[in-house]
């Protein structure tokens, strides 16, 4: 009976002290809700930033490629065929022949003075030697300052020429006697299909935007991270990172309560970016819901934790936007949304995986544009998680040195405080 | 009046490096994101083009014909077969988990139906959420599938008895093409990129540091002492505060062009003088951009939030990636705000292409006028510096 009573005894103090922690990390929550809201510039960051750069780029990549690259043409040839050539190239949706000219001098001008990105030509003996049934070659030149110019041209010369191929090899074959089908099986004797999957209209913006949407979510909350650390620290006494009277058992609430700050925000914030914005300028979006929220919930957790961990080195408000823009770059490169991964140096790859972004951007991409299941991208999936709680320890850890050195300067100075009234004591 | 203005200047700068060796930082914290930046971004793509790109194969045929298909396509210049599934499902799966970039699929009974004349088809599937190596693998499977169908009909000729090359390869290939890539002539994709992603990171670093090397005597009140030291000038005071900083980025900048164009021999048709001029005027035009935003919002941290989005633009707005004309009309006309539009336009004419001076001088004089800025802000600016409580926190 005893026993049970102090069994009870106890659970109910267990229940009273979580009850007590959680009424700590909530006033905490609000707390840094507070100081969000109240701070002009972190909401500048959090919220602004992130309402504002996905309609912003979204709008200026909207028309996802390259329609109608004006090139030039310098036909010497003058006959049917290379009319019909060209035609052909000003009929794909990559070119328009802008202008013709009468040599190469002229639309090299043309082209140095980037009226023209390319220059298509086609020699004097261009028909003949069709008819002579040799090869028959025409040059092109190229603007290489965008491989989109580069991309344009590609298609769109190789797509006439090979027509163009098909329709002189029939013609052969109907002098030769042969027609219908049995000719048409010499021109093809086997075909190929080409599909493009997921980005079919192999657009730029349905490139670029997934990997930029989940890098403006890391970003701003990196930024806006370090910008409340840089503020508490120019606030508070002693430029500590933490109030002064912040205490180590009290840690586990501190950090719980302010990463519910952040993340509470940031859901609604990731809902508007993933879910919206995808939907309002058509970009790829057939993940699945519950894929998506499965992914987004370990990636904000590890980029809040790992923002709370480096954080802890920022100064001043401002230190963490002048040093580490540029790192914006390097971690949109870095996760392998352009220059593939396969082909990364394994020790930049290496790097990579330390980063929430990597894992979050092919994450996303993989779900959001090619429709994977959570299973699927275990590896991201998986790598999210160990890293919050990889970054989780490290704030911790963090935060307990700050607490630390925090209080051995309070202690200090307090003992010069105590020296020095005593100081002002002896003068007296 | 000149010796006078002499003595300031000299004053202003001995203040400013007084400062600089105080935070030490802000000064070589720009260079050495700008050497790990190099280092990052050559040594990322130190390949040029990315090789071996994974591809899977799905040989539902099992023939003669299939097996050199897909040796075809491991020969290829880019594209290296790491996988064979037995289904459609199987090779989906794995490029949803980005393993492998593309595949094709070769139906059964594709030798047999060649043989037969039924015209068979295999299709090829390609991955284009990585737009880059999508690109690359499309390029390469639809190459293996004309030599497949090349060496096919190579075949039916020599069985008619047409066995000379030429002959064989004018039937085979009528037309064939003969591509100048203008200034990167092996379409190298560090050099469409790197070129411009370096001096972009410059812009950034000079806008922040501009914007806070200025800024932060704002805000620590300090403003007063910096004046008075460029003996109340406001001209002085500014040129002595980033004269040095001015200094650092040109070194920078022109290091960068060493590097790339001088040390890994990037194409430059046209004078290395021009392109360093041009990177000293870069550097200057943005200088003044960070001043005049300083300028116009004199508080610290609102400046640094607008450089931080200006430069970030400057980036979309150079048009490396994604040409200004294809923007939607409305929105490019924005992209004349940016120095780093210039300096992509110079670099065009004076690297890729060697053109005439007359075809972009005027981009010079145009970076030029990005000195007027800090003119128009130059008051602002005093103001600000002078009475400290002429700004809000």
């Amino acid at each position: 009976m005893k026993a049970l009573i102090q069994y009870i005894k106890q659970r109910n103090l267990f229940a009273v002290r979580l009850s007590k922690a959680i009424k700590d990390t909530l006033t905490i929550t609000l707390k840094e809700y507070r100081l969000v809201f109240r701070d002009s510039g972190v909401l500048i960051i959090f919220v602004g930033a992130s309402l504002i750069y996905p309609l912003l780029y979204c709008t200026l990549y909207k028309n996802e490629t390259l329609y109608d690259v004006p090139v030039a043409v310098v036909d010497h040839s003058h006959s049917v065929r290379s009319r019909e050539l060209i035609r052909k190239m000003d009929a794909t949706p990559e070119l328009k022949v802008a202008v013709l000219f009468d040599n190469l001098e002229q639309a090299k001008c043309a082209f140095e003075r980037r009226e023209i990105h390319g220059v298509i030509y086609v020699p004097e003996d261009y028909s003949e030697k069709i008819n002579r049934m040799e090869q028959a070659t025409i040059s092109t030149y190229c603007d290489m300052s965008s491989f989109l110019y580069y991309r344009a041209m590609t298609l769109a010369t190789n797509y006439a020429v090979l027509n163009a191929g098909e329709k002189i090899e029939m013609e052969r074959l109907h002098a030769a006697g042969m027609a219908g089908k049995s000719a048409e099986v010499s021109v093809h004797p086997m075909t190929f299909k080409d599909n493009i999957l997921y980005n079919n209209g192999m657009g730029f913006a349905s490139f670029l935007m997934p990997a930029v949407l989940i890098l403006i979510l890391h970003q701003t909350l990196f930024f806006g991270i370090s910008m409340l650390a840089g503020t508490a620290r120019e606030e508070n006494r002693f430029r500590s990172l933490l109030p002064v009277d912040s205490k180590k058992r009290h840690l586990l609430q501190l950090i719980t309560g302010k990463s519910m700050c952040y993340f509470s925000l940031y859901a609604v914030l990731t809902a508007y970016i993933l879910g919206v914005i995808p939907r309002l300028f058509n970009l790829p979006h057939i993940g699945q819901p519950v894929a998506l929220i499965g992914m987004a919930i370990p990636f904000l957790l590890a980029t809040i934790f790992f923002s709370m961990t480096v954080s802890v080195f920022m100064r001043n408000r401002e230190t963490g936007m002048v040093f580490f823009l540029f790192f914006s770059l390097i971690l949109l490169f870095i996760s392998g949304f352009s220059w593939p991964r396969s082909n990364m140096p394994s020790f930049w790859l290496a790097i990579s995986w330390l980063f929430p972004a990597t894992h979050g951007i092919q994450g996303y991409l993989k779900i959001n544009s090619m429709g994977a299941t959570l299973r699927q991208i275990s590896f991201e999936y998986i790598s999210l998680w160990i890293l919050a709680a990889i970054y989780f320890v490290t704030t911790l850890i963090a935060y307990a040195w700050q607490i630390r050195s925090c209080r051995l300067r309070t202690a200090e100075s307090g003992k010069d405080a105590v020296g020095l009234s005593n100081t002002i004591t002896t003068i007296n | 009046m000149f010796y006078k203005s002499r003595i300031s200047l000299k004053n202003s700068w001995k203040r400013e490096f007084k400062r600089i060796s105080e935070r030490p930082v802000y000064f070589l914290g720009p260079a050495l994101v700008m050497i790990f930046c190099s280092v990052f971004f050559l040594t990322l793509m130190e390949e040029g083009w990315p090789n071996t790109l994974p591809a899977g194969v799905v040989d539902l045929d099992q023939s003669a014909l299939s097996r050199t298909l897909i040796r075809n396509l491991d020969a290829t210049a880019q594209t290296k077969v790491v996988s064979h599934c037995s289904s459609y499902s199987e090779a989906r799966e794995q490029m949803q988990k980005g393993e492998i970039y593309s595949f094709v699929v070769i139906p059964e009974g594709f030798e047999r139906n060649l043989q037969s004349g039924l015209q068979p088809a295999a299709t090829f599937y390609v991955n284009d959420t990585y737009l880059i190596p999508g690109s690359l693998s499309l390029k390469d499977l639809s190459f293996m599938g004309h030599l497949t169908g090349a060496k096919v009909k190579q075949n039916i000729l020599e069985a008619r008895g047409i066995t000379e090359e030429n002959l064989q390869m004018a039937a085979i290939q009528p037309v064939a093409i003969d591509a100048h890539l203008i200034g990167n002539p092996w379409a190298n994709y560090g050099i469409y990129l790197i070129n411009l992603l370096l001096p972009g990171v410059l812009q950034l670093m000079i806008i922040m540091i501009t914007i806070f090397s200025i800024g932060m005597e704002l805000k620590e009140k300090t403003g007063p002492d910096w004046i008075r030291t460029a003996g109340n000038s406001r001209i002085i005071a500014l040129a002595g505060k980033i004269l040095p900083y001015t200094l650092l980025f040109t070194l920078l900048g022109i290091a960068v062009n060493f590097l790339l164009y001088r040390y890994l021999q990037y194409p430059l048709w046209g004078s290395m003088w021009l392109m360093c001029f041009a990177t000293f005027l870069y550097v200057i035009a943005s200088q003044a951009v960070g001043i005049f935003f300083i300028g116009l919002l004199p508080v610290l941290r609102d400046a640094i939030s607008l450089g931080a989005f200006y430069g970030l633009l400057g980036f979309t707005y150079a048009g490396f990636t994604f040409p200004v004309e294809a923007m939607p009309p409305s929105v490019q006309i924005f992209s004349w705000l940016f120095p780093i539009r210039y300096y992509f336009l110079i670099y065009g004419n004076i690297a890729l292409n060697g053109s005439p001076f007359q075809n972009y001088f005027l981009w010079f004089i145009v970076l030029a006028c990005f000195l007027l800025l800090p003119v128009l802000v130059l008051r602002r600016i005093g103001k600000a510096a002078v009475k400290p409580e002429y700004l809000t926190k």
